[in-house]
């Protein structure tokens, strides 16, 4: 009778994921074989699997946004379906979109023609998706390995240059590791409670903080430090932040964009679950790690990224950067904490995708070589100057400059702080935020200020891109005019994680 | 609560300006000039029919205006005016078609660019000046720097310019920051930003001098103040002219323009507790810069630290605390933002001839040059504060208000005027009268008509606020002292 249970309610909430996972395989199937008749003559199917999967992911946020099934812990206690993770969901697929779009005219130009590119791409979505609906730590461990073996695959996809291969394998051996500290603390939780669900955690250490007699024995709190250490390292945050660089300039740009929007999104909101709801009530032994992290992760990214001269690296430090501010927000553990990193991470996504469609667009027209160096992007003021003044805007909301989008992230980041008397978290986080400015406009310096006499013509940019650049910069521009819209959103979805 | 669109109309028009002119082609320059000169005129006149029908008994914000921003959050869009704030927006819709007629021969490349700087620039100008709110005002005051970043780098004179830019950039965004957490601090506390209610906030003596601090960081890098000052002659040198009348005329402004609106009202005990501070720093400076002056060969950096020495002035007359010391300090800062200006028009337009700003190639003007000496005279004359021109009004007050306060105070900040006086008919004397050495005797003609346009409204600006300054001082009365008796000063 079980059994039947489980058709009427638990497979009905994961419907999405049914789906997805279903449409992979019959993509792959319907892409093996025709990429290797002999009738059809081996056709090359990247576009028609790239805009399938476009497609599919927009029936997957159909499926999520009507999901009939809500607010429930399914699959005895595995998975949880509610409104946090139904947002996620879909703030997911709408990047990955995004993502997939950028990547039509790339593969294109780099020759990169096997199919299985979007497919790994969704493979990981499945992955994403898993991970956000995780409420137990199996199911945890699992959605992560499957998120990250995908991302080790595709993070190589350029087989033939040692570039993108050694990138593959940096990031394979480094995740590998971070996936065993999150199995040792795991079994480390689960060996000093037996209990592996997030319901029975909360259970346990309610109240932990009220009535002083708080279960947390010295191993439990080493778990949940290796948990924590595992997560921030998936998420390249400072200090564990050493594969992230080198992995980011390896992999190849459209796979880049996706590493520096989506699984980020995904551990944040696993990190926010399992930390700030779940564990609550031990916040004396996790808000340290996130507080200093957070630190870390700003003034490593804001004083690196002055040293760098390639555009990949100097994207990845100022990712890192932008991790640590959502971090002081997950660092406070309010509701408003939390409201104030969901904001910050969407305008980080825009800005994102913003600056990695102007970047895929710089492909010179003479040589054909994608742009590589910061200094290649001289005299962009005078060859391409719509493309520069979008660089402009993008960098400077990256900046955290008002009127822009970036700003009001910001403002919101340093307004929870304050409220939760992180007094030096916040001056340090502004102080930062001012070498940071430096090196954004440092690069604007380059665009327009100086006087070589070496012009780069850089080809048309496509149709996709141009798209989600003026989008991105219309957000950018005018998101401050009516804040309110996105704000409550934050708000509305920050306030049903916690209560 | 928006009865009126007065405010609104006055934002908008220069956006409209902006907009139209991202229409036209680039290279119809003449019609892109034309347009924004048009556009401008029309805001400057709109702001001066807002002088006409002002209610000058009154001192309560006039066209306010209330636009939902963020209800969840008690942060909303308060656009008003009051009779200080009046004469800001007059004074900055005024210099922005100056500054346009100014580069209408000299700036040549990417001209519909640098036209749609100015006017969004403008834009946040007046938006500073009618915002009722603090974050709003932080917000403005701050995306000032993304026009003028921009306006010093692209268009700058030499490559020092580079330089330049990023000091002003990252000195102001650096002591900004503070303010920022500052405002949060205020917001947490008051559960509000709108700028009237957070003024009947009580804040306990430690946290207003903390606050204060903040604010002062902020303002004290804008003023500016010594020993922050130094983005200030690299900035104003390395500009293009519009940008240093820009700069001197307005963004200088700013910094006052938040003490007396925000750190006042707000913290008066902290305004109390630091004033002695204030004034050490402001004579400092006085002093400093002003000695300082008399060592320059830049021309620009002569004016631009003699604006150094006046802003000390002016922060002297505010921290007064009496109604004579602030009322002195808005007029000195109206009319250090036209006398300055008209300095550095006068400064570009001998740039514009003979590409050198170095004094010792400048030697006899007068002979070649009459009317432009004529001009200039009057302006170093007015620098330094002669009876009959607007300076004098100012400092006199300032003066007087001060000596009420503090008296040894005063007379050391007599010391200014001694100092003006010597700095600026020692550059007259130098440029203008003597031998006339000239080797480009080509690039040596009069000031042609539009010059003349560009240089006469200042001189008829600087006599009626100097002859009959009632004008101006009747409208800032009523603030004034309501602002002093509201804080208890």
């Amino acid at each position: 009778m079980d059994f039947l249970l489980y058709f009427q309610n638990h497979f009905k909430g994961i419907f999405p994921e049914l789906f997805l996972s279903l449409a992979i395989f019959g993509m792959l199937v319907f892409g093996v074989i025709y990429t290797t008749s002999e009738k059809y003559n081996k056709l090359i199917l990247i576009r028609t699997i790239n805009w399938l999967a476009i497609q599919t992911l927009i029936i997957t946020i159909v499926l999520i946004w009507n999901n009939p099934i809500n607010d429930i812990i399914i699959f005895n206690d595995l998975l949880i379906i509610d409104d946090f993770s139904n947002v996620i969901k879909i703030i997911v697929s709408i990047s990955s979109i995004c993502c997939i779009l950028l990547s039509f005219e790339y593969l294109k130009d780099e020759k990169l023609y096997a199919f299985e590119y979007a497919l790994i791409l969704l493979l990981a979505i499945l992955g994403i998706f898993l991970i956000i609906s995780s409420y137990s730590l199996i199911s945890m461990y699992l959605a992560i390995e499957l998120q990250s073996l995908s991302l080790y695959v595709i993070a190589a996809y350029k087989r033939n240059t040692k570039f993108s291969t050694e990138a593959g394998l940096k990031y394979f051996i480094l995740g590998a590791l971070a996936s065993g500290f999150l199995l040792i603390g795991c079994s480390l939780m689960y060996g000093f409670t037996g209990l592996t669900s997030f319901t029975d955690f909360a259970k346990l250490f309610g109240g932990s903080l009220l009535y002083n007699d708080f279960y947390a024995s010295n191993g439990i709190i080493i778990g949940i430090v290796f948990i924590t250490i595992a997560l921030l390292f998936k998420l390249a945050a400072a200090p564990f932040h050493m594969w992230a660089p080198d992995v980011y300039e390896g992999a190849p740009t459209s796979v880049t964009a996706f590493f520096a929007i989506v699984p980020k999104i995904a551990i944040l909101g696993l990190l926010i679950r399992f930390l700030s709801t779940t564990l609550y009530d031990l916040i004396d032994y996790w808000q340290e790690i996130i507080f200093l992290s957070a630190i870390i992760s700003i003034v490593v990214a804001a004083f690196a990224a002055l040293e760098q001269k390639k555009l990949k690296r100097f994207l990845a430090y100022s990712a890192i950067g932008h991790t640590g501010y959502i971090l002081i927000g997950v660092a406070t553990g309010t509701p408003d904490g939390i409201q104030a990193s969901l904001l910050y991470m969407i305008i980080y996504i825009i800005t994102s995708i913003g600056v990695f469609s102007i970047v895929l667009s710089l492909r010179n027209k003479v040589t054909k070589t994608k742009i590589k160096y910061l200094s290649e992007l001289h005299n962009l003021g005078n060859t391409n100057p719509v493309l520069a003044i979008s660089l402009t805007i993008v960098l400077f909301s990256m900046a955290g400059i008002p009127p822009l989008a970036g700003f009001i992230g910001k403002l919101y980041i340093f307004l929870a702080a304050i409220e939760s008397s992180m007094y030096l978290l916040a001056i340090i986080g502004v102080m930062t935020s001012v070498i940071g400015a430096v090196y954004y406009i440092r690069l604007i310096k380059i665009m327009y200020f100086e006087k070589l006499r070496v012009f780069n013509f850089y080809q048309e940019v496509d149709r996709e891109k141009s798209i989600l650049i003026a989008l991105s910069i219309f957000f950018l521009v005018f998101f401050f005019l009516d804040p309110s819209a996105l704000l409550i959103f934050a708000h509305k979805h920050a306030l049903n994680l916690c209560l | 609560m928006t009865t009126t669109y007065f405010l609104f109309l006055l934002i908008i028009l220069p956006i409209c300006g902006a907009f139209v002119l991202t229409l036209i082609p680039n290279y119809k320059k003449d019609l892109l000039r034309n347009i924004a000169l048009f556009f401008s005129l029309v805001t400057f006149s709109y702001s001066v029919f807002l002088w006409i029908i002002f209610d000058k008994t009154t001192a309560q914000f006039q066209f306010i205006e209330l636009y939902n921003w963020l209800p969840l959050f008690n942060i909303n869009i308060y656009l008003g005016v009051d009779g200080i704030s009046l004469f800001f927006i007059i004074l900055t819709t005024f210099l922005i078609p100056i500054c346009i007629l100014a580069s209408w021969d000299v700036i040549v490349k990417n001209v519909k660019e640098y036209l749609i700087a100015f006017l969004l620039l403008e834009t946040m100008m007046i938006l500073v000046f009618t915002v009722l709110d603090i974050l709003l005002f932080y917000v403005f005051f701050e995306s000032v720097l993304l026009p003028m970043f921009i306006l010093i780098g692209v268009w700058g004179s030499r490559q020092r310019k580079i330089h330049a830019t990023f000091q002003f950039f990252l000195y102001t965004l650096f002591g900004s920051v503070f303010m920022l957490l500052a405002i949060l601090i205020i917001y947490f506390n008051a559960g509000t930003t709108d700028l009237q209610t957070v003024v009947c906030t009580e804040f306990s003596p430690y946290t207003q001098l903390i606050l204060w601090l903040a604010f002062f960081s902020s303002f004290a890098v804008k003023i500016p103040m010594v020993p922050v000052h130094i983005w200030l002659p690299e900035a104003h040198v390395e500009a293009p002219t519009a940008g240093s009348v820009i700069l001197a005329g307005i963004l200088l402004k700013l910094g006052g323009y938040g003490f007396l609106r925000l750190s006042m009202p707000i913290f008066p005990y902290g305004t109390a507790y630091f004033t002695p501070i204030i004034f050490t720093i402001a004579i400092i400076g006085i002093a400093y810069t002003s000695l300082t002056t008399l060592r320059q060969v830049d021309f620009k950096k002569i004016i631009a630290y003699t604006s150094v020495a006046h802003m000390g002035f002016v922060v002297i007359g505010m921290f007064a605390c009496t109604v004579q010391g602030l009322e002195g300090s808005v007029i000195l800062m109206l009319s250090h933002g036209i006398v300055s200006s008209a300095l550095f028009l006068c400064v570009g337009i001998l740039y514009d001839r003979h590409h050198t700003r170095i004094l010792k190639y400048y030697c006899g003007l007068a002979q070649g040059m009459p009317i432009y000496a004529t001009g200039f005279l009057f302006f170093s004359l007015a620098n330094l504060g002669l009876p009959g021109t607007s300076s004098f009004i100012g400092e006199f007050l300032v003066l007087t208000g001060t000596f009420y306060h503090n008296t040894f105070v005063a007379v050391l900040a007599t010391t200014a005027i001694i100092f003006a006086a010597a700095y600026s008919l020692w550059v007259y004397n130098r440029v203008s009268f003597g031998k006339n050495f000239f080797i480009n005797i080509k690039a040596l003609f009069d000031v042609n008509r539009r010059e003349v346009y560009v240089m006469a409204p200042f001189v008829f600006l600087t006599l009626l606020m100097g002859i009959y300054p009632e004008i101006f001082i009747d409208t800032i009365h009523i603030s004034v002292q309501t602002l002093i008796l509201n804080a208890q000063l």
